[in-house]
């Protein structure tokens, strides 16, 4: 009995498989790890050829089918968000594989690979999922994978970081939970088409709210990001990625899916939630140009993307959210390549000078010039200069902002591009000025295989800019929900 | 005519408020863990009376029994590393009066509303319970618990089970081998009692996981009563983990997810999808994953109560980075 294998499933079950397996033999976890990855990879490709070829694809597990069973689904937006994990979460595992070469990280080494491969079979198991309770499940799985990673280098720091992170995640999903006793309440049953289908009332309203302040919580919008720069700038190179490219992107993105389906009753608390995003991309700018650390710069540019992603939702377009989506998609994708290689650079700049201050950069005798470049790539991309994907999204963002007639927006996103502008650029003169180093600088010294990873998402992020109305097309299909059944 | 049971859910609404204001409010540390336990013992006589056995199996056997262990353990280690008798909560910086009040305040708005948008809920939903009762036939058991758990939305289970592991491999991997704390001095009737529970835990615990299939029981009910049995096994020295038995350990904690997920997967094939058992082998199928589940489960809750991967000691004294 051959059993029938389907994409989805796959992108599911290979991470989980691998997991088990590199948890039972820590010695080739690194080996399993990557060629998990290399095959979830190509089932997404797989699935992605699907949903091109036919629209979106629906597996009933169990055969019993919504409501009762939890079905799996996948269209463009989904896929898009699977191609985006797979494919960054490649290329940073082939990262991972030389910055935890250290002899003292034998045990990072060992339990990086089991505790990211559960996360990647969280986060694709939020992108195919059709159910409200399953998300719940999920967030759960990701949450506690995630904290693992967080707390992975073994530092105070890190343990104080991880545990604030886990006491913001467990209660962001509790209040995810509690909204999804409100829903199940009101309308019986957990599924999304139930959601599109259940009448506006009170308990659909405090559901909506629960669940949106436990997200929020979780993708750390502003004022809820506090647990967010020091989890994110502790964590080693390959676990910062992972988390500030990838994790924060599964509760946006089923932010995303619940807005669509479940209206927000109000236009006031879109404004609200646009003002939250504004407030994250000047109080993040703020705390990024006062920040000391490189990493910990990183970070907070990863807290006002997520305040970008989400004025793009709430404020680019005439029609609302049916439009404004696409943007903030568009951002999401280019901030989890960019976000992804800029914090892999920082990760081998700090392994090769030393140390991530960012007033001693430019004292370096070393000149890790590539890992230099590719932050510089990234750099690019998030400030949102172009060709790059960043530049597509918040371009979108502003054309859809202006066309709307909302002005102050786009001021605000003006204003944030040039803050990131500011605080790029404390780190990038650091790279060029080396006239304090006395001692001969080693120009080609700190080149190393391990920047290939890095570069190539960097380039990447800039050249997904010229795919962009393909991008664009992919994500559109199959939406909205009610549209394929 | 009112029912005399009305009384008595009002007796233990109350209690549980209270208990949880006292658990909150308590600043001796080992006080508010037995707060806690109580209050864990009443909610699962809550759900008894909101007709949920099997929450209520699960509340008291987890979210008390284990728990209250977990955080009894954390306790005697905060002792152990902050060198006192009595640790009790003393915030380093007191919270100010005002801030505690707009947070009361800001709070008790929250409820407020949430309590509005509950009452002004259809009074029984739908529910799931028409479409269960319908499909309990070619699920393969006759509990219409264990038939969602394990056929209709197996797919959730599978992946609590995952979250189970993945808190199991984030606690292993934190091991920084460290001495650990001296365990506590037990009496003599303590050994007594572990010689007189512990079978007494395993006939329950397998009884448990058995009358799932037509009653309310099942894999986390049983796993957790049997992770009681590594408990005793712990606390009296009976059985010190080792470093080489890890091998078995990490074994016995993927083994539900890896078996669950296996079958998942097996049965798919010839017009079936992932998860649809076939219903002449429903029933032996869904006993194994939950078999399998109940050992790792235990193990696994076990685990987390000895919380370190067992690995030899470095030789130096405590240093904390």
């Amino acid at each position: 009995m051959t059993p029938d294998l389907d994409p989805m499933i796959l992108a599911i079950f290979l991470p989980l498989f691998g997991a088990i397996a590199a948890f039972m033999l820590p010695r080739a976890a690194a080996l399993i790890g990557l060629v998990t990855l290399a095959m979830t990879t190509g089932a997404v490709f797989w699935l992605a050829q699907r949903v091109l070829a036919s629209g979106a694809v629906i597996v009933p597990l169990g055969g019993w089918g919504a409501p009762l069973g939890i079905d799996l689904r996948a269209d463009g937006l989904s896929v898009a968000m699977l191609l985006l994990t797979s494919a960054v979460g490649f290329l940073v595992s082939v990262a991972a594989l030389d910055s935890l070469k250290g002899a003292d990280q034998a045990r990072q080494r060992q339990y990086f690979w089991p505790l990211w491969l559960l996360l990647l079979t969280g986060m694709n198991g939020v992108y195919l999922s059709t159910d409200i309770f399953n998300l719940y499940v999920m967030i759960e799985v990701i949450a506690l994978a995630a904290v693992g990673l967080t707390v992975l280098s073994g530092t105070k720091a890190a343990l104080r970081a991880g545990l604030e992170y886990m006491y913001a995640s467990i209660l962001g999903a509790l209040l995810f939970l509690m909204g999804v006793g409100f829903v199940y309440m009101q309308a019986g049953r957990l599924d999304f088409a139930g959601l599109i289908a259940a009448e506006p009332s009170a308990a659909m309203s405090a559901a909506l709210a629960l669940m949106i302040v436990g997200l929020l919580l979780k993708t750390a919008l502003f004022p809820l990001h506090f647990w967010l720069p020091a989890a994110h700038a502790n964590a080693t190179a390959p676990a910062s990625a992972l988390l500030s490219g990838l994790v924060v992107k599964a509760a946006l993105y089923i932010f995303l899916r619940l807005t669509t389906y479940m209206p927000l009753p109000d236009e006031i608390l879109i404004t609200l939630i646009g003002a939250l995003g504004a407030g994250a991309v000047l109080w993040g700018g703020l705390q990024a140009l006062r920040a000391e650390r490189l990493k910990l710069l990183v970070a907070w540019s990863t807290v006002v993307q997520i305040g970008l992603i989400f004025i793009a939702f709430a404020r680019a377009g005439q029609v609302g959210l049916a439009e404004s989506w696409k943007a903030a998609a568009l951002l999401i994708l280019a901030h989890g390549v960019a976000k992804a290689a800029m914090f892999l650079a920082a990760g081998r700049i700090k392994d090769e000078i030393g140390h991530d201050r960012i007033r001693d950069l430019d004292r370096a005798p070393v000149r890790p010039t590539l890992a230099q470049f590719t932050f510089a790539l990234a750099a690019i991309s998030l400030i949102g200069l172009p060709p790059s994907l960043g530049f597509i999204g918040k371009w979108s963002l502003m054309e859809g902002a202006m066309a709307a007639g909302y002005w102050h927006w786009v001021a605000i996103t003006m204003i944030g591009t040039f803050m990131s502008v500011a605080y790029f650029s404390r780190v990038l003169s650091a790279f060029l000025r080396f006239d304090r180093v006395r001692a001969p600088v080693g120009e080609h010294q700190g080149w190393a295989l391990a920047d290939a990873a890095p570069l190539t998402l960097a380039l990447t992020a800039i050249g997904l800019g010229l795919m962009a109305a393909p991008i664009l097309r992919f994500i559109e299909i199959g939406y909205p929900f009610g549209a394929a059944l | 005519m009112t029912d005399p049971l009305v009384i008595f859910d009002l007796l233990l609404a109350l209690a549980i408020v209270a208990l949880a204001i006292a658990a909150l409010s308590v600043r001796d540390l080992y006080a508010m863990i037995v707060l806690f336990v109580i209050f864990g013992l009443l909610s699962a006589l809550a759900w008894v009376r909101l007709s949920a056995p099997d929450v209520a199996l699960a509340e008291a056997a987890i979210g008390t029994g284990v728990t209250g262990a977990l955080l009894l353990k954390t306790l005697h280690h905060l002792r152990f590393a902050s060198g006192q008798r009595s640790a009790c909560m003393t915030p380093a910086i007191p919270v100010p009066t005002g801030v505690m009040l707009a947070n009361a305040a800001f709070c008790g708005l929250i409820t407020l509303g949430l309590a509005v948008a509950f009452l002004g809920a259809p009074a029984a939903g739908p529910g799931f319970d028409a479409l269960v009762a319908g499909a309990m036939p070619a699920s393969g058991v006759d509990h219409p618990v264990t038939g969602v758990l394990l056929n209709f939305r197996a797919y959730d289970t599978l992946m609590e089970v995952v979250v189970l592991l993945a808190a199991v491999v984030a606690v292993w991997q934190i091991e920084r081998g460290l001495s650990d704390a001296p365990s506590p001095e037990m009496g003599e009737v303590w050994q007594g009692f572990a010689r007189l529970a512990l079978p007494a835990i395993v006939v329950v615990g397998t009884y448990l996981l058995w009358v799932g299939a037509e009653a309310p029981g099942g894999a986390f009910q049983g796993g957790a009563v049997l992770a009681a049995v590594g408990l005793l096994l712990l606390l009296t020295r009976a059985y010190v983990p080792q470093p080489h038995h890890r091998g078995i350990a990490r074994g016995a904690f993927v083994l539900g997810t890896g078996v669950f997920a296996l079958v998942a997967l097996l049965v798919a094939g010839g017009g079936r999808v992932a998860f649809e058992y076939p219903l002449d082998h429903a029933k032996t199928l869904i006993l194994l994953i939950e078999g399998m589940v109940t050992i790792s489960i235990a193990v696994t809750l076990a685990a987390l109560f000895h919380g370190r991967e067992p690995v030899a000691l470095r030789k130096e004294v405590r240093h904390d980075t």
